[in-house]
């Protein structure tokens, strides 16, 4: 596509087809991202459920010790989350995640070390995405085979690196990902980043183009997006964030682990369809994913509270999925008019 | 009409030939045309329009030919130097993506940026109120994805998504079929007034009134060839029929066959359904074709998924006299009297479309082509025989694959899959949208053969002039009621478009 003519701003008040006013325009928002605003409330409801149960952990404390055991998987849903706008699945996460542990609990050294393997493993973790990206796009294969199959390359060459749990992470590594700035720790900041990053990712033409491909690849395509462009830099965003979950993921077991990606693959799919994401595609918000993750995170904590085996957690978190993918559907219904 | 525009000539498009394999699509087409003129592009489906189209926009390259543009001269165009040159397209397959708004969509690609390389929602939607206001279009909810929206909304979406580039040639690609008369007159009335500012419209539609109606000149393709080129009012409609077809034929419409009206098949009372239908009653007798009209989105489409259950609701509906409850297709299929229902987008509703046309026609009817619980392929090769035969559906056998045939010939297979003996009564949706002139009478004929064998249909067209022609009686809907009932001596289209509009007006007021 050239370069084309953009739309002036209109010189007279044109005739309102929509209502004005700041409450109709508050009302739009909540239409157009209705599942984001669902997705808060029933992270809204699990917090007050906790801490029904528990009143001593409404502090600043409780909020940093939740979102540093969220954050791994905040990131690798974002990453998800992006493929999920596009249309597409991105399960080898898991083997990229898995990697990225094996590498920093095996290459990381001195402070120089840890800047130069963490930038290489981000990019790795980009090119592997970029490879899913390029068999999706280019030899039209199916993103759910093209990523399980990667899944397995990736967790046997994480098993390469290192075949057993083990490793080291430095101190100085560790407590610069977990230090606490006045009350507040770096996750928490991480977090708040990410979630402007992606306000302002979804309102840029990438971001528009991405939920045009996911929506219909065919109309996108007629309107002169280029799919495989879209499709190569989603796969790589995803490969990225989970590079960047497994870079911090290793604060949290300070080592390295050839198979703890695979704990990561189906709630971060979960997270994205909790917080409001659809898997046909056009349909994903990155705010939502951040909400679903921190509610199977909270699902964990209340789990424990209530002295329950921890096998609860996965149940807890299944019946939730039900429950968000069946409100989903009852929102989406809303408003639409019958079709054929 | 002057020959003013034949000089100044915009577009030449000289000789152009494309194959597609051993299949000649366009063979030394001509056509010519200016600045400021409506220029109309008629042809059966399988003329090479579409692919005449899609050389304009430089969506495939011309084997042979010449393509001049204002002066340059071309071997063939690409996209992006097809919207240079100022050439845009409304495509018949909706382009919209279903999850933007409708003022994303109209701007989608151009999008003005905030200096963050944000888009501006707000400004989006103001440009596409000031642009929507300019075509004089009815309000739209601009607000809402598209998904959510009619058809015919969409499709005006889709126009002004292509008039905002601001196009010296603007393509539009059977762009009313999808909407009622007033919205069309709207659509129009648009192209007549960027003719007057100078663009070239090029105007495709099956219906001939309307070309009549808005069109300056018109060119002709049949198989391939340019076959006539004509100015608007130096030319009869049976002339143009005969071009377009090649062959004589007598009426587009076969004559309505003699048959005794019998006793009421269906009575629906009281139907309420989805949004827009609300307490609908009406009478259908066996071997009638009631005809159902109206301005678009007055509860038609809810009142034929609502009698096939597709759509569940309040009101009563009688079948031969029981009363039956709809609560599904299968119900409706086998109440007794079972309806069917012929989608109006058949490709997504009405068949599977990578099936054979074997496979198509024996679904409705699995268990008659089963024994001991396999589907035993020479049962269902008997019944589409049957089928194909008595449809007179253009397939060299019933192994070939649906999304193969032509749209007639593939509408032809949904009516199909339901005339089996237990159905009496048929709803039928639109089935002529995008069916050329030849597939149009041969659908007719057989709605017309189905009344006479004692069948009853529904049949709702968008078409004024097919609704004057075709049923026995049109039912003219507004606010999801039947407001009128008009018969078969006071059909004309005045009548029917005064019965649509007067009704709603007092709805209005």
């Amino acid at each position: 596509m050239t370069s084309a003519s953009t739309p002036s701003l209109p010189t007279t008040e044109p005739t309102p087809f929509v209502k004005r006013g700041v409450r109709s325009a508050v009302l739009r928002n909540v239409a157009r991202y209705r599942p984001v605003y669902v997705a808060y409330g029933v992270l809204g409801l699990m917090v007050i459920l906790y801490a029904s149960l528990d009143p001593s952990v409404l502090n600043v404390n409780e909020l940093n010790l939740q979102v540093s055991s969220g954050l791994a998987l905040i990131l690798v849903a974002t990453g998800q989350t992006i493929v999920l706008l596009i249309g597409g699945i991105d399960l080898s996460v898991g083997g990229v995640i898995s990697i990225s542990t094996c590498l920093a609990a095996t290459k990381f050294g001195a402070f120089g070390d840890q800047i130069l393997w963490s930038v290489l493993i981000v990019l790795l973790g980009a090119g592997a995405g970029l490879a899913n990206g390029a068999l999706i796009a280019y030899v039209r294969l199916n993103a759910f085979v093209v990523t399980l199959a990667s899944w397995s390359i990736f967790g046997g060459i994480a098993l390469l690196i290192l075949p057993t749990q083990g490793g080291s992470i430095p101190e100085s590594y560790t407590s610069a990902l977990t230090s606490v700035y006045g009350t507040i720790a770096v996750p928490v900041f991480v977090v708040v980043i990410l979630a402007i990053l992606w306000v302002w990712f979804r309102s840029t033409r990438m971001g528009v183009r991405m939920k045009a491909v996911g929506s219909s690849s065919q109309s996108a395509y007629l309107s002169g997006v280029s799919i495989a462009r879209t499709t190569l830099l989603a796969y790589s965003l995803s490969g990225m964030f989970a590079a960047l979950a497994g870079l911090f993921l290793v604060t949290q077991t300070s080592g390295g682990d050839p198979l703890i990606g695979n704990q990561y693959v189906l709630p971060s799919i979960a997270a994205a369809v909790i917080g409001g994401s659809s898997l046909a595609g056009g349909r994903a918000d990155a705010l939502g994913t951040i909400a679903g993750a921190l509610i199977i995170t909270l699902l964990g904590s209340v789990v424990f509270t209530l002295a329950l085996p921890t096998y609860w957690q996965p149940v807890a978190t299944g019946l939730l999925l039900v429950l968000a993918a069946t409100l989903g559907a009852l929102v989406q219904k809303r408003g639409e008019g019958v079709k054929l | 009409m002057t020959d003013r525009s034949v000089e100044s000539g915009l577009l030449h498009a000289r000789g152009i030939t494309k194959r597609y394999g051993g299949v000649v699509a366009l063979r030394d087409a001509q056509f010519s045309a200016g600045e400021g003129e409506v220029h109309a592009l008629l042809g059966e489906n399988g003329a090479g329009k579409s692919t005449f189209i899609k050389i304009l926009t430089g969506a495939t390259q011309p084997d042979e030919g010449t393509i001049l543009l204002g002066g340059d001269e071309f071997a063939s165009l690409r996209p992006s130097l097809a919207s240079e040159r100022g050439i845009a397209s409304v495509f018949q397959e909706l382009s919209l993506i279903p999850d933007f708004t409708g003022a994303e969509n109209i701007w989608f690609q151009r999008e003005p940026l905030t200096p963050l390389r944000m888009l501006s929602t707000k400004r989006l939607r103001r440009s596409a109120e000031v642009l929507l206001g300019e075509l004089e279009f009815p309000p739209i909810p601009l607000d809402r994805p598209v998904r959510q929206l009619s058809i015919a909304q969409r499709q005006l979406i889709e126009i002004a998504k292509a008039v905002g580039t601001k196009p010296k040639i603007l393509i539009l690609d059977e762009a009313t079929s999808a909407l009622a008369p007033a919205e069309a007159e709207l659509v129009m009335g648009m192209a007549r007034r960027l003719a007057s500012e100078g663009v070239l419209c090029i105007f495709i539609s099956h219906r001939l009134g309307e070309v009549r109606a808005v069109a300056d000149r018109l060119t002709i393709f049949r198989n391939g060839e340019t076959v006539g080129r004509y100015v608007t009012t130096e030319v009869s409609d049976d002339e143009v029929i005969n071009k377009i077809i090649g062959r004589r034929m007598d009426l587009l419409y076969p004559p309505r066959q003699v048959r005794e009206r019998g006793e009421v098949l269906l009575r629906c009372t009281d139907l309420s359904g989805g949004l827009r239908l609300k307490s609908a009653s009406l009478e259908l007798h066996r071997g009638e074709i009631l005809g159902i009209g109206g301005l678009q989105g007055q509860g038609q489409l809810e009142l034929f998924l609502r009698l096939f259950g597709v759509i569940r609701g309040a009101g009563e509906i009688e079948v031969g006299g029981r009363k039956v409850k709809i609560r599904s297709p299968r119900t409706a299929l086998s109440a007794g009297i079972g309806c069917a229902l012929i989608p109006e987008d058949r490709q997504n509703d009405g068949l599977l479309l990578s099936k054979s046309v074997k496979e198509n026609l024996a679904l409705p009817r699995l268990r008659e082509v089963t024994r001991l619980g396999l589907v035993r392929p020479a049962l269902e090769r008997i019944l589409a025989n049957r089928a194909v035969e008595d449809l007179s559906i253009a397939i060299e056998d019933t192994n070939q694959m649906v999304n193969t045939l032509s749209g007639g010939n593939q509408q032809k297979v949904v009516i199909g899959k339901f005339l089996y003996p237990e159905i009496e009564i048929l709803l039928c949706y639109d089935p002529t949208r995008g069916v050329d002139v030849g597939a149009k009478h041969d659908i007719f004929s057989l709605l017309q053969d189905q009344a006479s064998a004692g069948r009853a249909v529904l049949y709702f067209s968008t078409d004024v002039e097919e609704l004057i022609h075709v049923p026995d009686r049109v039912a003219v809907m507004a606010g999801g009621q039947v407001t009128a009932m008009l018969e078969r001596e006071d059909l004309t289209d005045q009548a029917v478009v005064k019965a649509a509009l007067a009704v709603t007006e007092e709805a209005v007021a």
